[in-house]
């Protein structure tokens, strides 16, 4: 299974990762946009447990086949219960947007990072 | 009329075409008003009065009420109506419990206006579809079924199909001949009632939802008050809504972000709380059923006793393992309240769909106490086959159970036999007969027909058919107003018998809930005090009603430093939380004293509804005595000790050598003598006269001193 | 004597918040225990001495309905 890992330890709190992650997902700079987050050098960033598949009540979170954990934006009707529920406080709401967001370990972020603290693993 | 078929192969009886129009801070503008007898269809713009006085939900429908009947209009004439109103905050999809539908009629039991709320996907839908409400008026000559297609435009009465017309059929067929597809169910909701509804006064509406996990529709139902009745007296058989393309924007509120984060703390709240307060999510309300017990609270042989030995045999951990789903559900998006429960699979063993295998929505707490202990039963696979029929067949099951628990309290007195009931043996926990009785009445065949009726009209049949004692079953009916009290002890709580009895509609726990506040925690010990909270409360409660919310997510879950507030009970996070998402949608900037104020002025014009159709007096606000002590030996001697030492605290009376029937005398003169006196401080606190009719100045106070008002009221003061 | 609720109570040497629960059949989840005004953790319930002239709350926070 692919996830983001990451190693709180060796984080400096740069927060490029945020920069890139919202420029790759939203064409702007905003770490409010981010689906990773730093905060007091403590990387918060989906795990792709997928505990929020089952709080959707319209089954508009699923895994897909490399098990990452996906919304779909057609289906999802923006009620942010996932957000509420999520356990690692990864999944995301910003007031622009009518459907929370997370991060889908495409691993940019962990390319940008001069600490290594963050980088995609396919353990499970 | 060009008559031609639709796609479903059923006549068009008319079509009308509306522009979709816009939806702007929780309300479209504009209400849909249907008469099923002449098939006029109409839009109504809504007035700036409507919004400041009335709001929305059940403000809505009774205004519209008001207008459509004269104080001699009766719950079968045509001209009464169904209002159907979701309320400006309803379907937002952040907040849990914004999903509610409320319904206002005028009550076959009560003969005044009744309102029930339900939850599943009509209101939102309705106002999604560009409508802040829905009148029905008239009356069919032939059963019809209305659908609005909320993303056409479109609105057709049509000749409804032959058969089916209990709701689990129904429903289901209903949602797949109007869906496109498998995918397009999510987008349907379907408004029905069930063949009970044709017989008694105590229909209720169904409201489905489809599950789109389950691949199934819910039901969930606006129960209190025989609106079902009201709906198969106009002939109507459904009514269906289709919306596709629901949003967390479709309201247009006016501050999107508030909501969100209002929603999302109490998502997380729930997410960190609900286990280790109320379960919500893991059992829904019928956590209480053992707790209810525990405090001597639980009804049971119709509100004689607290307590059973057998109620361990219908606990919550019992239904809990009866309840096969594997994840909480809510009836409307965001609900991580997520109270709605389902047993699936589950294998009739009675009536007519024995051995079908059915889902069945439940248990709540009023349904397992009600059908349960009330009526002596403590067989969990009975109360759940009893609850799905109650369901199907469109009754509701508080006033089933509280009526048969009537029944059979009469049926053990010698009041009723076997002769006198059919061949029905309806003693305390006769599973049998009880199943029999509501298969009766389903068919509108016989003790189920008398007893359809009703407690109050059964009362009058009784005494004329059987010469019963009248004040007997005066004491002994749980009723009042004509509607049948629900599933609390209120006994021993002066407070919840001023809850139930100084009420709008009747001894519902829709507007006031006190029990444990005043006989337990003993915190409004004073008649001023308990008059605060009889004010309070019904007013904080009354505002749900009017925004399309359902009570659960205020208190059923509190936040972690509630206890440490001024005021825990009214936990003030969340109120402040209502008073954000209020002005989050409408752009208004009240405060929670507004908020009290938005209440008490359709509070007041309800009461002067009633009092208008001849009723909301003083005379009517009393209580049968089992409400308020113990009627029978047998009562009084299962908690002697108690009124006992009652007796001498209170009154300073010698009960050495008393005979049971003359300490029944004595404590009923007193406890009756409470009563008035709380009438009395809740009327004042009220702005009432003492016979409890609103004062012109109190309305003046509250900015509702509108003609049509003060006109009754001076009539009667 | 103490005060439960605003109640008289009959005290017993080194009664607990725990006992006078259990005595007095007091098993909703949602209970908040005061002695004196102070709020008492659950998980000294069984720590907590009441003392005579005490007076103790438990309120139960019950939503109904």
């Amino acid at each position: 299974m692919k996830f983001l890992a990451k190693n709180d330890a060796l984080c400096i709190g740069c927060g490029e990762c945020e920069q890139v992650c919202s420029k790759t997902y939203f064409k702007e700079s905003d770490r409010e946009k981010s689906t990773i987050q730093i905060n007091d050098k403590k990387i918060t960033v989906c795990t792709q447990c997928g505990e929020c598949i089952d709080v959707c009540s319209v089954g508009a979170i699923s895994r897909d086949k490399n098990g990452i954990v996906r919304i779909n934006k057609k289906l999802c009707v923006g009620c942010f219960m996932c957000v509420g529920f999520c356990p690692e406080l990864a999944m995301m709401m910003h007031g622009d947007l009518l459907e929370p967001f997370k991060c889908i370990a495409c691993g940019k972020c962990a390319k940008i990072c001069p600490t290594q603290a963050i980088y995609i693993s396919k353990e499970s | 009329m060009d008559l031609k078929n639709d796609q479903a192969g059923h006549k068009f009886l008319k079509e009308y075409n509306y522009d979709l129009g816009d939806l702007d801070r929780g309300y479209t503008n504009r209400t849909l008003y249907i008469n099923v007898g002449t098939h006029e269809i109409k839009e109504k713009p809504v007035t700036p009065l409507m919004k400041d006085k009335f709001i929305g939900g059940k403000g809505f429908g009774l205004y519209y009420l008001w207008q459509a009947v004269t104080e001699k209009t009766k719950w079968n004439d045509p001209e009464n109506e169904i209002i159907i109103s979701s309320g400006p905050v309803g379907g937002i999809t952040q907040y849990p419990g914004s999903g509610k539908s409320l319904v206002v009629t005028l009550s076959p039991l009560t003969n005044m206006p009744i309102d029930s709320n339900a939850g599943g996907h009509f209101g939102p839908f309705l106002k999604f579809a560009g409508f802040d409400a829905l009148e029905l008026q008239g009356k069919a000559d032939q059963d019809v079924i209305i659908v609005i297609n909320g993303n056409k435009g479109t609105i057709t009465i049509e000749e409804a199909p032959a058969g089916a017309v209990d709701t689990h059929i129904l429903g289901e067929q209903l949602t797949e001949k109007y869906a496109e597809n498998e995918e397009d169910k999510r987008n349907i909701a379907v408004i029905s009632t069930g063949s009970a509804a044709e017989h008694t006064n105590i229909g209720l509406l169904n409201f489905t939802f489809y599950d789109v996990r389950r691949k199934g529709i819910r039901l969930k139902q606006a129960g209190r008050g025989g609106i079902g009745t009201v709906f198969r007296d106009k002939r109507i058989k459904a009514v269906v809504i289709k919306f596709a393309g629901v949003k967390g924007n479709q309201n247009h509120p006016a501050d999107q972000l508030t909501l969100n984060k209002t929603g999302i703390k109490l998502h997380k709240e729930i997410h960190d709380l609900d286990n280790v307060q109320n379960k919500m999510r893991k059992i829904g309300t019928a956590n209480i059923i053992e707790v209810m017990d525990k405090y001597d609270l639980l009804p049971t042989h119709n509100y004689k006793f607290g307590a059973h030995k057998n109620t361990f045999k219908i606990s919550s951990e019992v239904f809990i393992s009866k309840v096969t789903q594997n994840y909480p559900d809510g009836c409307w998006h965001g609900c991580s309240m997520a109270c709605a429960k389902a047993a699936d699979h589950f294998e009739l063993k009675t009536g007519p769909y024995k051995g079908q295998k059915v889902t069945i929505d439940g248990p709540e707490y009023e349904n397992a106490a009600g059908l349960g202990s009330n009526c002596g039963i403590f067989d969990p696979d009975a109360i759940l086959e009893l609850n799905f029929y109650c369901d199907t067949y469109g009754i509701d099951t508080i006033s089933y159970a509280t009526l048969t628990a009537f029944v059979m309290e009469c049926y053990e007195n010698g009041i009723l036999n076997k002769e006198r009931t059919g061949g029905l043996e309806l003693n305390f926990g006769n599973i049998e007969a009880n199943f029999e009785l509501i298969h009766q009445m389903a068919k509108g065949v016989g003790f189920g027909k008398i007893a359809g009726m009703g407690i109050r009209k059964m009362k009058a049949y009784f005494e004329k058919e059987f010469g019963a004692d009248p004040k007997f079953l005066f004491d002994i009916g749980m009723e009042q107003k004509g509607l049948e009290f629900s599933e609390y002890l209120p006994k021993e709580s002066l407070a919840q018998q001023g809850g139930y009895g100084l009420t709008n509609k009747g001894p519902q726990h829709d507007e006031a809930w006190l029990i444990f506040m005043d006989m337990v925690n003993n915190q409004i010990p004073t008649f001023e005090d308990k008059a605060e909270a009889l004010h309070y409360y019904p007013m904080f409660r009354t505002w749900f009603g009017l925004n399309g919310l359902c009570k659960l997510p205020w208190n059923d879950i509190a936040p972690a430093n509630n206890k440490f507030t001024d005021e825990p009970a009214k936990i003030p996070e969340h109120v402040q939380n209502y008073v954000d998402i209020f002005n989050a949608v409408t752009g208004k900037t009240i405060d929670k004293h507004e908020l009290i104020r938005q209440s008490e002025r359709v509070y007041n014009f309800q009461r002067i509804f009633n009092i208008r159709m001849g009723y909301g007096k003083r005379v009517h606000d009393k209580l049968p005595y089992r409400a308020m002590g113990p009627v029978t030996v047998e009562e009084y001697l299962s908690r002697q000790e108690r009124y006992d030492q009652q007796l001498a605290e209170f009154l300073g009376y010698d009960t050495t050598g008393k005979s049971a029937e003359e300490k029944i005398k004595v404590m009923r003169e007193y406890r009756e003598s409470q009563y008035e006196k709380l009438t009395d401080a809740v009327y004042k606190r009220r702005g009432w006269t003492m016979d409890g009719v609103p004062m012109v100045e109190k309305l003046r106070e509250i900015e509702m001193d509108l003609p049509e008002l003060i006109e009754v009221v001076k009539k009667h003061v | 004597m103490f005060k439960l609720n605003n109640r008289d109570c009959e005290w017993q040497v080194g009664l607990t918040v725990k006992e006078l629960l259990e005595l007095k059949n007091y098993t909703y989840p949602r209970i908040v225990v005061l002695v004196n005004a102070e709020v008492i953790p659950e998980e000294n319930y069984a720590s907590t001495i009441i003392f005579d002239g005490d007076n103790v709350e438990a309120i139960h926070l019950m939503a109904g309905g």
